[in-house]
């Protein structure tokens, strides 16, 4: 199910347990980023990303979450991504992380792409547990 | 809805509201819970909450009974909240009998909103303090459209600041002046992208003649702008690469290797008549 | 005309030697993993000599396509034909730039007017990656 998004606070939540989900979390991201008044480029930016990640969570471990939702510090505005799944995890993420790297045909650049798109990132992995990656793109001019 | 009341007593005792005045009072009262646009509310001398009314929980969020004998430095972001920022407002009103203030408050939900206040000492005929009057205005909408004029402002700037120019039937031209930082060149990458797309341009010449100096990451942006340009299906030329130039390139260890360049504009634009050209020519001869 | 073009449904048309592609603008997984099917069986029917994939309708272009895209043109490349690009959206190609992108076997055209002429014209020698990041 997806939270409505008011206004001000573009938010959700969004289970990816197939291949249709990540369609809708394109089009939920894509809401977020638009309402929050990011530029087109930017727009393609965030959406690119989280249909990268949407798809690494449903291909690697068979469903997980994805959150959203505008945050703030006092000068900057931006929409942070979040996408959590209690898959395989990875056993070494700086490998992961390497251009080009895959492990199950064309995923490789899922993850270093992603990071490259947005602005913050951080990724939490343990193999046998899952793995966490929060994103975050700032606006320009806010 | 009706607003609940918490005063602490009656300021006025006599003489006793006669049936005009209790008339006028209900009217006052329809008035202040019916206004849509400003959120009225009454606070006591230490700042909690006496009265709410509708536009207040339209705005604010919060219901009268939720937030009746809290402090109003709930409204407002924590940071102010911190700082004492209230505490220094209802010492201001106490002073001058008002204080008006711009500024960001919260919501219920947390999210912030720009907002217009107005708070009012409240005395009675002696000059005793009963309370404090704060009306609120919500002015996001101002902002937005504030947002907007200097969007556009910026826009117009970009154009001045980033030129493209068509020069020929399918070619641009964009005369760089001056440094490129990641901001510019991002504007620059947009912009010429742009034109690139609506003009069906098959060249972009990219001149460089007025860019002072580059260090790696210019160079790296004019890279992935040329990148970007070729990936749509049109071809760039840089041009106006200057001896300082194409040394410092060279020492910094740029790979122009894929890049067409030309050292002066002039023969950028022979190379990109003639790279027009020769997709004619051929299409003429294959017939 | 092999398939109607439908809401979510790759067209493809054949003028004379060379095969027309038009993704939709929103190609699900399933729509993109349709395209290298669709586009080979029509290079085996029409024995074209290049395929015009038409992408100006499609916002987001991720990893996922450009392999199946990539990998699409170098079976077409096999099968004796050339694989053009056509019409990628300005923020599509800054996009696929920042992220370095490999689209390695391609062509690319501003329209299908130009990819006509440049499907027209002797093909270039093998390009390297296009992907640029270190």
């Amino acid at each position: 199910m997806i939270k409505a998004a008011t206004n001000n606070s573009p938010s959700g939540e969004l289970w990816i347990k197939n291949e249709n989900d990540i369609v809708y979390a394109r089009g939920a991201v894509r809401e977020a980023a638009i309402q929050l008044g990011f530029g087109q480029t930017d727009v393609t930016r965030i959406v690119t990303a989280a249909s990268e990640l949407a798809r690494n969570t449903f291909k690697y471990a068979g469903e997980g979450v994805i959150r959203w939702g505008r945050v703030e510090t006092g000068s900057r505005m931006g929409l942070q991504l979040q996408f959590v799944d209690r898959g395989p995890g990875i056993q070494d993420i700086d490998l992961a992380m390497q251009d080009g790297f895959s492990t199950s045909g064309g995923l490789g650049k899922g993850l270093s792409g992603s990071k490259r798109l947005m602005d913050d990132f951080e990724i939490e992995s343990t193999a046998g547990h899952g793995t966490t990656v929060t994103l975050t793109k700032w606006r320009a001019n806010w | 809805m009706n607003t609940q009341t918490n005063l602490p007593g009656s300021a006025d005792q006599s003489p006793h509201p006669s049936e005009q005045d209790g008339i006028t009072r209900e009217l006052l009262q329809l008035l202040v819970d019916n206004l849509r646009d400003y959120a009225i509310i009454l606070l006591d001398p230490k700042g909690c909450v006496l009265t709410w009314n509708n536009a207040a929980q339209r705005l604010k969020g919060w219901t009268a009974e939720e937030i009746i004998g809290q402090h109003f430095s709930l409204f407002y972001p924590t940071e102010d909240a911190q700082s004492g920022k209230t505490d220094m407002e209802l010492a201001a009103a106490t002073r001058e009998g008002r204080f008006e203030d711009e500024g960001w408050r919260v919501r219920k939900d947390g999210t912030r909103f720009w907002a217009n206040v107005v708070i009012t000492a409240l005395r009675d005929k002696d000059g005793k303090l009963h309370g404090f009057g704060k009306v609120t205005r919500d002015l996001s909408e101002r902002r937005l459209a504030e947002e907007k004029i200097k969007k556009q402002a910026q826009e117009i700037f970009e154009m001045a600041v980033v030129p493209v120019v068509q020069i020929w039937d399918g070619v641009v031209l964009v005369p760089l002046i001056g440094t490129l930082d990641s901001q510019r060149t991002e504007q620059l990458m947009e912009r010429l992208l742009q034109r690139v797309a609506e003009a069906g341009s098959s060249v972009a010449l990219l001149d460089i003649t007025g860019v002072p100096t580059i260090d790696t990451q210019t160079a790296q942006h004019l890279i992935e702008t040329i990148s970007a340009v070729r990936l749509m299906g049109a071809d760039v030329v840089l041009t106006g690469v200057r001896p300082s130039i194409a040394q410092t390139l060279v020492h910094l260890g740029i790979d122009l290797s894929s890049v067409t360049t030309r050292s002066s504009l002039a023969s950028g634009l022979r190379m990109a008549l003639d790279l027009l050209k020769v997709s004619v020519r051929s299409t003429v001869s294959e017939q | 005309m092999d398939r109607k073009p439908g809401n979510n449904n790759i067209s493809v048309i054949r003028v004379r030697d060379v095969l027309i592609v038009t993704m939709p603008p929103e190609p699900d997984d399933s729509v993109i993993n349709a395209l290298q099917e669709s586009v080979l069986n029509a290079m085996e029917r029409h024995e074209s000599q290049a395929v015009l994939l038409d992408i100006s309708s499609v916002e987001i272009f991720d990893s996922f396509f450009a392999r199946t895209v990539s990998e699409t043109a170098q079976m077409v490349r096999v099968m004796g034909g050339r694989t053009i690009i056509v019409g990628m959206r300005p923020a599509v190609a800054i996009t696929a730039t920042q992220i370095g992108l490999a689209l390695g076997n391609v062509e690319t055209a501003l329209n299908v007017d130009r990819a006509f002429d440049l499907a027209a014209t002797r093909p270039k020698p093998e390009k390297h990656d296009k992907s640029s990041h270190e």
